[in-house]
């Protein structure tokens, strides 16, 4: 369904729904932008030109959880966490992108993840397209783009004073029962402007035969090179909406057993009980950061687990850049790899 | 501004002469916003330095991580010279296996507030003395420089290198140490229950990413005590108590070592404020041992040193 909103009768809405849900959308925080539940006198500040700067997977993957509590005498009980029905209001469709990617992991056949499961079937997401793309993204070039719908409950295209809203479930048709249905006309003057904010967006690098050539290239110095101001701090991890690596610790002053967010990029992360480090610097750290994402998402489950959100770009202390990155290994020597 | 050719002239003449192995200094980044630091090892690498105000990172952070034997020159700005000195004082490089290129500085621009005036998508920025113009997708800005400098160089005092094997540009005034003051000001006039909201606000909003840690040039443990797991210093998580703990610790480690030069703050994806601790002691280093960090590359900061007539005999 296609309906009009208008931009000023946003505030209301959000407040409508905070009656069943906890609706959380991008806030001030000190310079920045982050997702925070809207109070009943909040202020929606969606109008930032990129994404918030903790991406919502935090959302679903809290930095710190506690997975088991123990009790006194050697028992257990698995953690429980109040889970209220949730909307997750104008995250970017990059950021949504990355959720479902998160799921490849998180709910597999066999194993999924009781709490991630929880939060995902109640949050319903509607997005806000980037109408203007945002600067240091790159969408398009992984595949994606600034009005990429897949895995989402509603879209937003700002069209001046109001926003064509695409649904695609039910739940997100019911959150705007009784707005207009949106005109053949405005439909494709949406349309429009979906395709004019796609083709804004330059070209990073080139896609093809990336994953061969970083897989081929395991041992070159091309690794050396593109590491070496690396600081190896966890910026582009943590704020990576797909980096998901986490750490189990027992918290055992609080008796209980808690799963962090952890950085490949980190020593520690890849450090083995003997003292023994397969990953022992910062060269073997990044080939694993850009390999995870450019080779071996694609050998899982056949996607890219990079969503060109930008925000490594962006926020690498030392202005590291995959996307330069990628471009040099552009150039590095490949064989066809001829599927058996 | 110095004159980018002459420190590129000099780089040369080290590396062609094989005076050192490795220059550090800046080159361009993919964005006008981020030049990155780099390595340059031969005379034609040198082609590619850049010196600008945005260079942000202090350099002396990669000293410790190259061969502790290598022969190594550095452009230095005033902090980076001392951080470099403070280095050589707790025996992390050797001085004689290093070439300073000092250069006077006019503060680093914080890439934040440069975005924060002049919006998304920022092309280029052009600075003189007291302007800066940044070119961005809205259009042009004119901007004072003082409006964009980091808060650190607002309050720095010293921007001349101190020990430079050679300086580039003429040596700017050097201001009222107690400048740096002003950072603690604020802070140390609230009562103790502000002071400790101020801090909790502060501190809570840690990620735990260490980018604080990893771009100061003096945490260089080989083992942070956050990462020591038997046995565990601090909680582990993003938790109040952990990342308290993270900030305290942090900042007491630092006590008679920091420069002021704020790169941890530069580095910190959630703008946390954390030279307000670390100014509080450099300023008790200086009001109860008249000590500066990194003046010289011989004076050991007071809490390394122990001498016979140590007040406390239990030291000695
Ligand atoms: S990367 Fe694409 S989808 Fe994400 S914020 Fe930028 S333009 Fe929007
Ligand atoms: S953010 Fe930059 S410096 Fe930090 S680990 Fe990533 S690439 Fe390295
Ligand atoms: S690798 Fe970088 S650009 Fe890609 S999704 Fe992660 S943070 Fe975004
Ligand atoms: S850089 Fe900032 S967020 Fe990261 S650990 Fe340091 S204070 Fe925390």
């Amino acid at each position: 369904m296609n309906f009009i909103l208008e931009k000023q009768a946003l505030p209301d809405l959000l407040q409508t729904w905070r009656a069943n849900f906890d609706v959380y959308l991008p806030q001030n925080l000190e310079r920045f932008t982050h997702f925070m539940p809207l109070a009943a006198e909040g202020v929606t500040v969606i109008n930032e030109p990129h994404n918030t700067r903790i991406p919502p997977k935090a959302l679903f993957l809290p930095m710190t959880e506690t997975l088991v509590k123990f009790t006194r005498f050697g028992g257990y009980e698995n953690a429980k966490h109040e889970i209220e029905p949730r909307i997750v209001f104008a995250l970017r469709p990059c950021d949504a992108q990355a959720v479902q990617l998160l799921d490849t992991s998180f709910l597999q056949v066999k194993y999924s993840d009781p709490f991630w499961l929880e939060r995902r079937e109640k949050t319903i997401t509607v997005a806000l397209g980037c109408h203007e793309p945002c600067d240091n993204g790159f969408c398009t070039t992984v595949g994606y783009g600034p009005f990429n719908k897949a895995d989402l409950d509603a879209m937003l295209t700002d069209l001046g004073d109001f926003y064509l809203v695409e649904t695609f479930s039910e739940a997100a048709e019911t959150c705007f029962n009784g707005f207009a249905n949106a005109s053949e006309t405005i439909c494709v003057q949406a349309l429009e402007v979906q395709q004019r904010a796609h083709d804004q967006m330059p070209v990073a690098f080139e896609t093809e035969n990336l994953k061969e050539k970083l897989e081929q290239n395991f041992s070159s110095n091309y690794w050396d090179k593109v590491s070496l101001s690396c600081l190896g701090c966890g910026v582009c991890t943590f704020l990576c909406p797909t980096c998901f690596c986490f750490d189990i610790v027992d918290e055992t002053q609080r008796r209980e057993r808690v799963r962090n967010w952890d950085s490949c990029m980190f020593r520690t992360y890849s450090l083995e009980a003997s003292g023994h480090n397969p990953r022992p610097s910062r060269v073997e750290r990044t080939r694993q950061r850009l390999s995870h994402k450019y080779v071996y998402w694609l050998d899982q489950v056949n996607q890219i687990g990079c969503t060109g959100c930008g925000r490594c770009v962006r926020y690498c202390p030392v202005g590291l850049d995959i996307r330069s990155m990628l471009r040099q290994a552009q150039s590095l020597p490949f064989e066809v790899s001829h599927a058996s | 501004m110095p004159d980018i050719e002459a420190i590129k002239s000099e780089a040369k003449r080290l590396l062609s002469e094989g005076m050192v192995e490795v220059m550090l200094a800046f080159k361009a980044g993919e964005t006008p916003l981020h030049p990155q630091p780099a390595f340059f090892r031969t005379p034609d690498d040198v082609d590619e330095l850049v010196y600008s105000s945005l260079n942000q990172n202090n350099l002396a952070t990669y000293l410790t991580r190259l061969p502790k034997e290598s022969k190594v020159s550095m452009v230095v700005r005033g902090c980076e010279n001392r951080s470099v000195n403070a280095l050589v004082v707790e025996k992390q490089k050797s001085r004689d296996n290093l070439y300073l290129i000092g250069v006077p500085c006019e503060g680093i621009l914080d890439w934040r507030k440069i975005v924060a005036k002049a919006g998304e998508a920022v092309k280029s920025v052009n600075e003189s003395e007291q302007e800066v113009m940044v070119e961005s997708r809205s259009g042009y800005y004119l901007v004072e420089r003082k409006e964009l400098l980091h808060d650190s160089c607002m309050r720095c005092s010293h921007p001349n290198p101190v020990s430079a094997d050679i300086l580039i540009g003429e040596p700017l005034a050097e201001s009222d140490s107690n400048l740096a003051r002003e950072a603690v000001e604020e802070f140390e006039a609230l009562s103790v229950k502000e002071r400790y909201a101020w801090f909790r606000k502060e501190a809570e909003r840690c990620i735990r990413c260490y980018a604080c840690r990893e771009a100061c040039p003096m945490c260089y443990c080989t083992e942070c005590f956050v990462d020591h797991i038997e046995p565990r210093w601090t909680e582990s998580g993003a938790t109040p108590a952990g990342m308290q703990a993270w900030h305290i610790v942090r900042a007491f480690h630092q006590t008679g070592r920091c420069t002021s030069c704020g790169a941890c703050e530069r580095a910190c994806p959630m703008d946390i404020k954390m030279t307000y601790l670390t100014e509080k002691l450099n300023h008790d280093m200086k009001e109860k041992y008249n000590f500066e960090t990194g003046l010289d590359a011989q004076t050991k900061p007071p809490f390394a040193t122990v001498t016979l007539d140590d007040k406390n005999r239990f030291m000695v």
